[in-house]
């Protein structure tokens, strides 16, 4: 509360300050000579990094400079005892994933969570709008549970163990008890154990993939649009070029030369995947840098720097959260995609290879490919729903649903 | 337009010769991944690791330096001279000629089927914008697009196939190509390639019309009397015709492509596909490098005519200047 006040006071100040051309009235003291009237500059650089922004700011930049010290003690500490090596087991120590996938969450809470929590208003307002699809609101639930469930569900259940005692057991309904309700591999894998772990995987790929492949091209689209000339021509051209590679091929190519492993892959697919976000961001952006309050911004000489990120980038914020929401099933079908040719991480359970192990055995055990699958067609179906509900709801200016 | 065709060809050879940069590149910076699998396995029998890598770099021409490697890789490039495939013992473009068929047996009718179906729902929910039928085809669209295509294609082998007993399980090469027995074997793989691209097309068609149906000359149609179909077919599907050919172009390469690629590797056609998924399981580089770039380069084509077919077909575009 008393942050607010402050903040609108501030504020106000500022506004009577650059707006009176004496100054001679400025209550901050620094007035120039009264008998000269002359307009009165605004200190760019003093507001640029006013405490006005620092505060929410200094936050984020003293969570990130924990999470970075988190994981500089965690690299200390486990070069000193390597863990073993097995599969099997559960390892609780993380992996450089779960640290992306940590930072990503981390940047979504500072990015998308504050700034909601910031404008309750608003937020009613969006939430309102979003309410009103009753499809979206039940995507949205069933994402929330699972993210949660694949973000503790891997150590309340355990990693699949092999069992090869139990070989071949149905599902509940079909023949099979409780201890195994979605049945078990040949080796004897509980199914659920896996399609929990895979949750887990897709929910990383998903997320950390779209938060560097939109992070990219959200500075390459508002930086070709807002500077234009010759550097639009050029970052444009770069774009049409990544886009020429059709992404499935450039991917497979890509997890050939540099292996499947997880991290990998993930980096793999967020540099290919880029292109037609930037694209769009940047027509977007050169729709909002024709705005008066761009040019009021210019003319009372912020840094283009400075209008590209207090203005231009929180204008376009619909449109790179439509384009991100829409993204995540992309780059989780081709995670998936991957991991089902065998060119996945050997090391991880993904619902990929989970269907791909269950493939040759269709006639016997049903269940090992159709659960999984299910599973990851529900949340690709889930994320394509809410991107739709949130280009609605976000963007008035989308009446018809184009694809794409 | 005569300027514009020829800065867009420029362009498509500036894309290729990009393509073929980059590639060149990834392949030179990285590790060979058949170096690496021939130096591991002699490490493994006993052997001298580096000898056999160079042994192995020797046979495949990578000696002298990077320019020099560089220039022999675009030029046989550009004369088809793909190299030697070790799987098949046979050159990179005998492989190719031989598979291409099998993939243009199942593509081919799944792209018919695709634009016709998908455009004739999607002009049918967007005449009959709001109604019942007009979701269930939103429905169904979503449905198409969300659907993982290898997990589909195995679902319905399983119910078709295994459940049912329809249609045979996995392709087999023996029968004979012109047949119907060949027939059953494809009505899978091609519903699967379909399905892939009928909800995307269906989605353009039903935006692209949506713009026409509430045009004037569409009121002045139905004030002179003429059939609903009529109206359909002559007013909202003609001028929604030119954005979505043009559409369907990159669209059809990009989807069915990679839909087919998975679609021959579970059914086991050997088309293009299966061969590239096979090259790379056995780590068969210059099969692998021709495989993934033939879709890339037909992308580039499609691209081309996209652009070029866009300014012959709408009088109103003018890319006059050669910028876009």
């Amino acid at each position: 509360m008393t942050r607010n006040g402050t903040e609108t006071d501030r504020s106000r100040e500022f506004d009577g300050d650059s707006v009176s051309e004496s100054g001679s009235d400025s209550p901050s003291g620094a007035a120039p000579d009264p008998a000269t009237p002359t307009f009165d500059t605004v200190d760019w650089t003093e507001y640029e990094g006013s405490r006005r922004l620092t505060r929410r700011n200094l936050a984020a930049v003293c969570s990130l400079c924990l999470y970075a010290a988190l994981w500089a003690s965690d690299r200390v500490v486990r070069s000193s005892h390597e863990p073993l090596l097995g599969l099997s087991r559960l390892d609780l120590t993380p992996t450089n994933v779960d640290w992306l996938f940590g930072l990503t969450l981390l940047a979504g809470f500072w990015a998308v969570v504050v700034p909601l929590w910031a404008n309750p208003r608003l937020t009613r307002y969006y939430w309102r709008r979003i309410g009103r699809n009753r499809v979206a609101v039940a995507s949205l639930a069933f994402l929330a549970a699972v993210f949660v469930v694949g973000l503790v569900g891997p150590f309340v259940l355990g990693y699949p163990q092999a069992r090869w005692d139990l070989g071949h057991v149905p599902p509940v309904g079909f023949g099979g008890s409780w201890a195994h309700p979605f049945g078990t591999t040949r080796n004897g894998e509980d199914v659920l154990a896996i399609t929990v772990v895979g949750m887990r995987v897709s929910m990383q790929v998903g997320l950390v993939a779209t938060a560097i492949s939109i992070g990219l091209s959200t500075v390459v689209g508002t930086t070709a649009a807002f500077v234009g000339g010759r550097v639009d021509d050029v970052l444009m051209r770069v774009v049409d070029l990544v886009m020429t590679f059709p992404s499935f091929f450039l991917v497979l190519f890509l997890v050939y030369v540099y292996g499947g492993n997880l991290f990998v892959l993930i980096l793999i697919l967020a540099v290919t995947t880029w292109g037609g976000q930037a694209r769009l961001i940047r027509s977007e952006a050169l729709q909002r840098s024709t705005e008066t309050y761009i040019t009021a911004a210019e003319a009372a000489g912020a840094s283009r720097w400075f209008v590209i990120r207090r203005h231009v980038v929180p204008n376009v914020s619909n449109t790179i959260i439509t384009a991100a929401t829409l993204s995540i099933p992309v780059l989780i079908l081709y995670e998936a995609v991957v991991a089902f040719l065998s060119f996945g991480d050997p090391g991880v359970w993904s619902w990929g290879r989970i269907i791909a192990d269950g493939q040759t055995e269709l006639a016997t055990a049903w269940w090992v490919s159709t659960i999984p699958g299910i599973f990851l067609f529900l949340t690709v179906l889930a994320f394509n729903f809410l991107g739709d509900a949130l280009r609605d709801a976000l963007d008035p200016r989308h009446e018809v649903n184009r694809p794409r | 337009m005569a300027r514009y065709v020829c800065w867009r060809l420029l362009w498509a050879v500036v894309a290729t010769c990009f393509v073929l940069t980059v590639t060149f590149g990834i392949l030179s910076a990285s590790p060979n991944p058949e170096a690496s699998q021939a130096a591991w396995e002699a490490a493994q029998s006993g052997g001298d690791p580096t000898e056999t890598r160079e042994i192995l770099e020797q046979r495949r021409g990578e000696t002298g330096s990077i320019a020099e490697q560089y220039v022999d890789y675009m030029v046989s490039m550009a004369t088809f001279d793909w190299g030697e495939s070790f799987t098949y013992n046979e050159p990179v473009t005998t492989v190719i000629a031989d598979a291409w068929v099998y993939s243009a047996i199942t593509v081919i009718p799944a792209t018919v089927l695709a634009v016709v179906l998908g455009f004739a729902i999607g002009l049918y929910s967007a005449t009959h914008q709001y109604t019942k039928t007009d979701y269930a085809a939103t429905f169904v669209a979503f449905f198409g697009i969300s659907i993982p295509n290898f997990w589909f294609a195995i679902v319905l082998v399983l119910v078709f196939g295994e459940l049912l007993g329809l249609t045979p399980i996995s392709y087999d090469s023996e029968v004979p190509f012109w047949s119907l027995a060949h027939l059953s074997y494809l009505v899978l793989p091609i519903t699967v390639l379909a399905t892939s691209a009928i909800a995307s097309e269906m989605r353009y068609a039903r935006a692209e019309a949506l713009e026409y149906v509430g045009a004037a000359w569409i009121k002045t149609a139905r004030a002179k009397g003429i059939s609903e179909l009529q109206v359909t077919v002559r007013h909202v599907f003609r001028p929604a015709l030119v954005p979505l050919i043009t559409i369907l172009i990159a669209d059809v390469v990009g989807i069915i492509f990679a839909t087919a690629y998975i679609v021959e590797v579970i059914f086991g056609i050997p088309g293009l596909g299966y061969v590239s998924y096979q090259a790379l399981v056995r780590m068969d580089t210059p099969l692998v490098l021709a495989t993934t770039l033939i879709p890339v380069f037909l992308t580039i084509v499609a691209n081309l005519c996209q652009d070029v077919a866009y300014t012959m077909l709408d009088p109103r575009i003018d890319y006059e200047g050669g910028s876009r």
